[in-house]
């Protein structure tokens, strides 16, 4: 009988700058799923997931996507990883459609399959329009479009978000959430960072909370409330539950 | 707590002209020390020594070349006073330059223009202060590189040449008070949506332009590229105006002499304060048309019909060749580069096909030009990168992506220098294989001095480039110095080359040992 191979395997993973930013974190996220982490400011959650995406070189642990090492073949788990940061990097002086021309050749795609999926994305985000200017002028909320419409034109198989909601208005949210969605029935795996507690509970098949540099809890919105005993509490007060629950252990452990 | 003082110092009537002084001079003050100090407070007090040893050194270079000149005497004949005059409309062109592109800058950049302008303080009044504080840190920076020949005269002639800092001032003043003017011409003929960028490009060409005509002038009525062989010549001493005349008042300042640094002085002052009366309710309306380009301007590529393949590599290229394309100040810079390789050209023109030894001018001023050059295009491919983490997370290994920004910039380099060399190798095959070499070179170090300091930046940093590395920037300017002066010297056939090219290399491993060490 085959394993199914999960779409990102973290293991025991430690990153410290002058303090432990991410301590022994250990995740597994299931192929063709929507996940949330969760996490007060500095929890380690964008310093993990900046490992997972090559940009920064974890002190130990292992990461693999869909089976593929990270640290041991780096360009492999790049050609099936998409990185949205929370701050949109765009060119400015580029148009969208020379962005994205010049992403669908870092990933080495075929150049009529990449325009194809290129008309296909800006129609999604609402880009087409805009195709021909450059980015220079564009607002954040468009700037993150491009972005995304960069991260998603290589057919990933995992699409890692940092913040990807923030500055964005309701229609051009709700446009990425679509896209989104789209993708995940698609069979894409999805993990996306947010401080909007609503979106990762509409959004998100299942959830994961940070602190700490650790992985507190995880699971459906259900499973949490099980572990911090509020049920039929909103995910707000799950969440400040754990959170203060994480506070409370390492206060005790120190003492 | 004194109700007579805030945490800025004394008190001053909140949004009155020394308010808004005040607060610009504390502003400039700290970018400066932050200039000079790379950012990093503790560097201060290395930064005051290291900044005295080098005037001190400026006053003892000064010192060895003017006393002989004073101690014969110095008199104001025709010669003497045009070359002064001369070299004050050169200074004044430079000025004019940096002022130029400073008032731009006032117009476009947002920084606290936002906060002010929205406050109910009048926006005349920061207008007012900007200008003059344009004024005097151009005349700063220009009195800085002329105290010591000002202070030395003093020393040596007497305190009257203590009033040449009069004549600094005054053509800093007439030089903002020109920027002004020029700045809100461009606004009224092109628009706030073009005059950044044409403003950019006229600073560049302006400060070049008067070198450069000189030069010309020089070589074709001459044959010589040193504008003092115009200055000194019978073609300029015979057409100039009698000593007595009203045009010569700027040079007699420049020579200490108080009733024309006054008059000079007062001139500049009301000129200045009639340009900021004039065009000061103007400021307010100019910014907020500059901020709406900012915002909505839309800059329409052709119409795509599909990708190109390409390899990663090549990709990688193309992209760095579109943004150097279209980065504005790129633009300018290389604008100026090229009118410094006029008088070059020029010579290279009046003596194709003769075999002369003329190719020993062109090469170290080609070298010079081509490594600036490669050094801006550098930290913009390199250090530039405003989308680091899209690069970082795409599947091409990091010294492939590195390669392949510097491969696009050699292009560049190779397609700029090579008609230079092609006419060059017409006239002398040595000189040119010469020539390529020490521009490869120049080329080579200018790349990685900016490899080994690079540091991620955003590409409209580029101006502030300087600031991330001292170390960085001198090794850049002494590594173009020593290439140009070693293959100026082996184009001209002396052995002396071979110790510039030793001090070169020595410029580059105390570099290398110097550059912090770790990723690159």
């Amino acid at each position: 009988m085959s394993q199914i191979v999960p779409a990102l395997n973290i293991q025991a993973l430690r990153k410290s700058f002058d303090r432990p930013a991410v301590d022994g974190l250990s995740l597994t996220i299931p192929t063709g799923e929507f996940d949330a982490l969760l996490g007060p400011n500095g929890a380690g959650k964008t310093t993990t997931l900046r490992m997972v995406a090559g940009l920064l070189a974890p002190d130990s642990g292992d990461i693999s996507i869909c089976g593929v090492d990270v640290l041991a073949d780096p360009i492999a788990a790049k050609q099936i990883l998409a990185w949205v940061p929370d701050e949109p990097m765009v060119y400015d002086k580029l148009t969208p459609l020379e962005y994205l021309e010049f992403v669908a050749g870092l990933w080495g795609m075929d150049a009529t399959r990449a325009f194809e999926r290129a008309q296909e994305l800006m129609g999604w985000l609402g880009l087409a329009a805009h195709a021909n200017e450059r980015c220079e002028g564009f607002s954040k909320g468009m700037r993150q479009k491009v972005a995304l419409a960069g991260a998603l034109i290589h057919e990933p198989k995992l699409i890692i978000l940092d913040e990807p909601l923030t500055g964005l208005d309701a229609g051009s949210a709700r446009q990425v959430k679509t896209v989104l969605r789209r993708l995940v029935s698609e069979g894409v795996t999805v993990i996306m960072t947010t401080h909007i507690l609503e979106v990762a509970e509409r959004m998100a098949d299942r959830l994961g909370v940070i602190a700490n540099g650790q992985l507190v809890a995880e699971g459906t919105l259900d499973e949490l409330r099980d572990k911090a005993g509020q049920d039929g509490s909103s995910l707000e007060d799950v969440f400040l539950q754990l959170v203060a629950d994480d506070a409370d252990a390492n206060k005790e452990l120190a003492a | 707590m004194s109700s007579t003082a805030g945490v800025m110092g004394p008190h001053i009537s909140p949004g009155s002209l020394a308010w808004f002084a005040r607060h610009e001079m504390t502003l400039a003050w700290r970018r400066w020390l932050s200039i000079m100090a790379g950012g990093r407070r503790k560097k201060d007090r290395a930064v005051a020594i290291g900044l005295f040893a080098f005037v001190a050194g400026l006053h003892a270079i000064a010192y060895f070349f003017l006393e002989p000149v004073l101690a014969a005497g110095l008199t104001a004949d025709t010669t003497t006073l045009v070359a002064v005059t001369g070299t004050l409309l050169l200074s004044f062109s430079m000025m004019l330059s940096q002022t130029l592109e400073s008032v731009t800058r006032a117009f476009y950049t947002r920084d606290d223009l936002d906060l002010i302008l929205s406050s109910p303080a009048a926006s005349e009044r920061v207008f007012a202060v900007r200008v003059s504080s344009i004024a005097l840190s151009v005349a700063a920076m220009t009195a800085l590189l002329a105290a010591p020949v000002i202070n030395v005269a003093a020393y040596i002639d007497g305190p009257h040449w203590l009033w040449s800092y009069g004549v600094v001032l005054a053509m800093a003043m007439l030089s903002t008070a020109v920027a002004v003017m020029m700045t809100l011409g461009l606004f009224r003929v092109f628009g706030a949506k073009r005059t950044r960028l044409i403003a950019q490009i006229l600073a560049a060409v302006v400060g070049a332009t008067f070198l450069i005509g000189i030069q010309v002038v020089a070589i074709l009525s001459l044959g010589k590229i040193s504008r003092f062989a115009v200055f000194s010549s019978d073609m300029v001493v015979s057409r100039a105006p009698d000593l007595d005349s009203w045009l010569w008042f700027p040079a007699h300042a420049a020579f200490g002499n108080p009733w024309a640094a006054i008059t000079f002085l007062l001139l500049s002052t009301m000129a200045l304060a009639a340009v900021v009366a004039v065009s000061a309710t103007r400021f307010g309306e100019q910014v907020l048309a500059a901020a709406g380009i900012s915002r909505g301007q839309k800059v329409q590529a052709a119409i795509r019909n599909g990708f190109r393949q390409v390899s990663r590599r090549h990709a990688m290229r193309v992209k760095e060749w579109a943004l150097l394309a279209r980065d504005p100040w790129l633009v300018s810079q290389t604008l100026m580069q090229i009118l410094y390789l006029i008088p070059p050209a020029l010579i290279l023109y009046m003596n194709y096909g003769a075999n002369t030894d003329m190719h020993a001018i062109l090469a170290p001023i080609l070298v010079m030009a081509i490594g600036q050059l490669a050094g801006g295009l550098a930290w913009l491919a390199i250090s530039g990168e405003d989308a680091p983490d899209l690069v970082l997370s795409a599947p091409i290994s990091k010294g492939a992506a590195t390669t392949a920004k510097i491969e696009a910039i050699l292009i560049v380099m190779a397609a700029l220098v090579a008609p230079f060399l092609i006419a060059l190798a017409f006239v002398t095959v040595w000189g040119a294989l010469i020539t390529g070499l020490g521009v490869a070179t120049a080329a080579t170090s200018a790349i990685a001095i900016q490899l080994w300091f690079r540091s991620q930046s955003r590409r409209s940093n580029f101006r502030r480039r300087q600031t991330a590395s001292r170390t960085a920037t001198f090794a850049e300017a002494f590594s173009s110095i020593s290439w140009a002066a070693a293959t100026g010297l082996a184009a001209a056939g002396s052995g002396f080359a071979v110790v510039l090219g030793i001090f070169g290399l020595i410029v580059m491993t105390v570099t290398w040992w110097l550059a912090p060490r770790g990723d690159i």
